[in-house]
């Protein structure tokens, strides 16, 4: 500072220097003349470069170029660092941020941050397809506005965030989503949204199957208590005891089908790998069509449709009786005069084995959950059918054992079709 | 001027409040429909009264909502598009309430035909369809409201001439159930008043889409035939 100051007196002494012999020798006027231009040169030079720094100071761009002359050039050259290292640091800064939205947007769980008036301030990608926000339209929109669902409502209204809210999703198919709510930074809430789509079926196949083991084997029990109760505690004659005891062995070989049919389920659960025979499925298909007509007893019209002369490779006894379970399911749930077709395919792709029905029939919403254990589309019905509950369960898994794939198609009152397509390996051509 | 702008800035929260009120009527309705589609394919009889009882709410809301905006209007004097919106919302209020009261007639319709003990699901599959796609249209019109979209607006305006399409056909179909099997017809009679409510669902989202484009554009869109006479 002083330097400059030393300076622009020294500059002033020098034109006072110049101004002082001219003022006696000439004349006081020309060296008063003469000293004011000196000063006002060295204004001139001032003004010229405040000018320049003024201009600049209005858009303050990193602009080498600019430069100062002078004592101005060491203010120009401070300036232009300074800038030049905020724009770095912002640079930088702007990256970090960018990486850590980044990392918000690369969770699997939904995040949506709100403000103090529960808008919405930032969402990821998951969250916008889990609860349908737009972010680049819904940013400053209150969450509710969107998110109307009454029961999401009431507990961001309520502000008891000690349990996650269970919410079923109402956009699109039924997802089930779990959501937490965490205060952060005074007002500003997080919601984290998790889907449990997965974990809350499991939980209810879980519980229906508990409770459907126990009702399954409870209903038989109960005819034979009723039915022992009776023989202990009446007189009767002997054509009554023997139809109530033909009625007793039913149910007890209905109860001795459904242990079977868990025992069988349970073992293939645990048991090693199929066996890798060659199943001549030419003689498979045969007995299947047999033991359908046997079952049909005339009511049905049964098609072979075997295009193929390939075998399969795997363990006979596992795939005979989860074929045969496909097509007593059909059989059964078919009416009289309709039409079953057993279908045996080979191509590129692999082996289909499928079976094709007329019968009733099921709703599409029933689909995925119809190899669940004990599920049922109608319990009435199936029960008198004479179905366990576990056939497609054990077909499910025997053809997973095989690495094959059930693929069911069904539409109500027109049929159903019931594939296992085996991977080309599991093909043996003849 | 402090003073104005501390009073404008008042108004606007009143208008973000209404706004978020409104949509929160319409949450109720969504769910009055859903639970309304969902009795329907499964017969779970016991969410009607549920949704009897949420029309309650619905109504009162409604109330409330045209309270305010006559309030709204008396004390601030909104002009332009606050005006619009202020006037939007009433009649989406009317609509929406109307949706409300189509549900409830839904659930009353199921729970006779389950009463008389028949399943719906098994003679109008398509009811279900329809049911679904006015769902859908009601769920986007009132997203076209929060985020002032005419684009998605128009869509369900679009949209609407799908369900009556499919409502029209529903009824063929049923009108021959009816008339090869007499003893459906009280079942069926059930199931086309169903569709009926379910169509008009479709008709009063059309209709809060057309209060949207009208918010947002100033522009009457509801009877398109004489604007292009005129």
């Amino acid at each position: 500072m002083s330097v400059q100051v030393v300076r622009a007196l020294l500059a002033a002494f020098f034109s006072a220097l110049i101004a002082l012999p001219v003022g006696y020798f000439v004349a006081v006027w020309a060296g008063w003349t003469l000293f004011c231009t000196g000063l006002g040169l060295q204004l001139a030079f001032h003004f010229r470069n405040f000018a320049r720094l003024e201009r600049w100071s209005r858009n303050p761009i990193v602009d080498p170029s600019l430069e100062g002359e002078g004592a101005w050039d060491g203010v120009f050259g401070r300036l232009y660092q300074h800038e030049k290292d905020l724009r770095g640091q912002i640079a930088a800064r702007d990256q970090e941020i960018a990486l850590l939205i980044a990392a918000g947007q690369a969770l699997t769980d939904g995040v949506v941050l709100l403000d103090g008036d529960n808008q919405i301030l930032f969402c990821n990608t998951t969250a916008e397809s889990q609860l349908g926000l737009v972010v680049q339209t819904d940013r400053g929109q209150p969450v509710v506005n969107l998110v109307r669902h009454p029961e999401f409502v009431d507990y961001l209204l309520l502000g008891d965030f000690s349990r996650p809210l269970t919410l079923r999703s109402e956009r699109g198919e039924d997802r089930v989503l779990s959501i937490y709510i965490i205060p952060y930074a005074g007002k500003r809430r997080l919601m984290q949204i998790k889907d449990v789509t997965q974990s809350d079926r499991l939980d209810r196949m879980r519980r229906d199957f508990v409770a459907n083991v126990s009702h399954e084997l409870r209903t038989p029990l109960t005819v034979l208590a009723g039915f022992l109760e009776t023989l202990q505690e009446i007189d009767v004659d002997r054509e009554e005891r023997t139809r109530y005891l033909e009625l007793m062995a039913e149910q007890s070989r209905r109860m001795q089908s459904i242990v079977q049919d868990l025992l069988t389920l349970s073992s293939i659960e645990s048991a090693p790998p199929p066996a890798n025979d060659v199943v001549d499925m030419a003689s498979l298909i045969d007995k299947l069509r047999r033991d359908a007509e046997a079952l049909s007893a005339g009511r049905h019209q049964i098609v072979v449709e075997a295009d193929s002369k390939a075998d399969l490779r795997g363990s006979e006894p596992e795939l005979v009786s989860a074929f045969g379970n496909l097509v007593s399911n059909a059989v059964r749930y078919t009416p009289p005069g309709g039409t079953i077709r057993i279908i045996w395919h080979t191509g590129a792709q692999g082996g289909e084995f499928a079976v094709e029905d007329t019968g009733i029939g099921i709703d599409a919403k029933h689909v995925p959950r119809l190899t669940e254990r004990f599920y049922r589309v109608d319990r009435g019905r199936s029960r008198d059918a004479g179905g366990t509950g576990l056939g497609l369960a054990i077909v499910k898994h025997t053809l997973n054992r095989h690495q094959a794939q059930l693929d069911i198609k069904s539409t109500p009152g027109v049929g159903s079709r019931f594939s296992a397509r085996f991977a080309t390996r599991r093909v043996v051509d003849v | 001027m402090n003073d104005s702008q501390h009073l404008s800035s008042q108004f606007d929260e009143d208008l973000t409040r209404l706004r978020t009120t409104v949509l929160q009527m319409g949450g109720l309705v969504e769910t009055q429909v859903s639970s309304a589609i969902e009795a329907y394919g499964t017969g779970e009889v016991s969410s009607v009264k549920h949704i009897v009882d949420t029309d309650r709410k619905v109504n009162d809301l409604e109330l409330a909502i045209d309270d305010d905006c006559a309030h709204l209007i008396a004390k601030r004097q909104p002009a332009a598009s606050d005006l619009r919106l202020v006037f939007g919302i009433s009649k989406i209020v009317t609509d929406l309430e109307r949706a409300g009261d189509e549900a409830k007639k839904i659930a009353k319709g199921v729970r006779r035909i389950y009463e008389a003990g028949q399943m719906p699901s098994q003679y109008g599959i398509g009811v279900r369809h329809i049911a679904e796609a006015a769902l859908g249209m009601l769920r986007q019109a009132l997203d076209a409201f929060a985020r002032l979209d005419t684009e998605l607006a128009v869509k369900v305006i679009q949209a609407d001439a799908n369900v009556d399409t499919e409502f029209k056909s529903i009824m063929r179909q049923l009108i021959t159930h009816m008339m090869e099997d007499p003893r459906t017809i009280t079942t069926s009679i059930d199931i086309i008043w169903i569709a009926r409510a379910v169509e008009r669902i479709g008709d009063h989202a059309k209709n809060v889409a057309e209060h949207v484009v009208y918010i947002v554009e100033g522009r009457d869109i509801r009877h398109p035939a004489k604007e292009s006479k005129a």
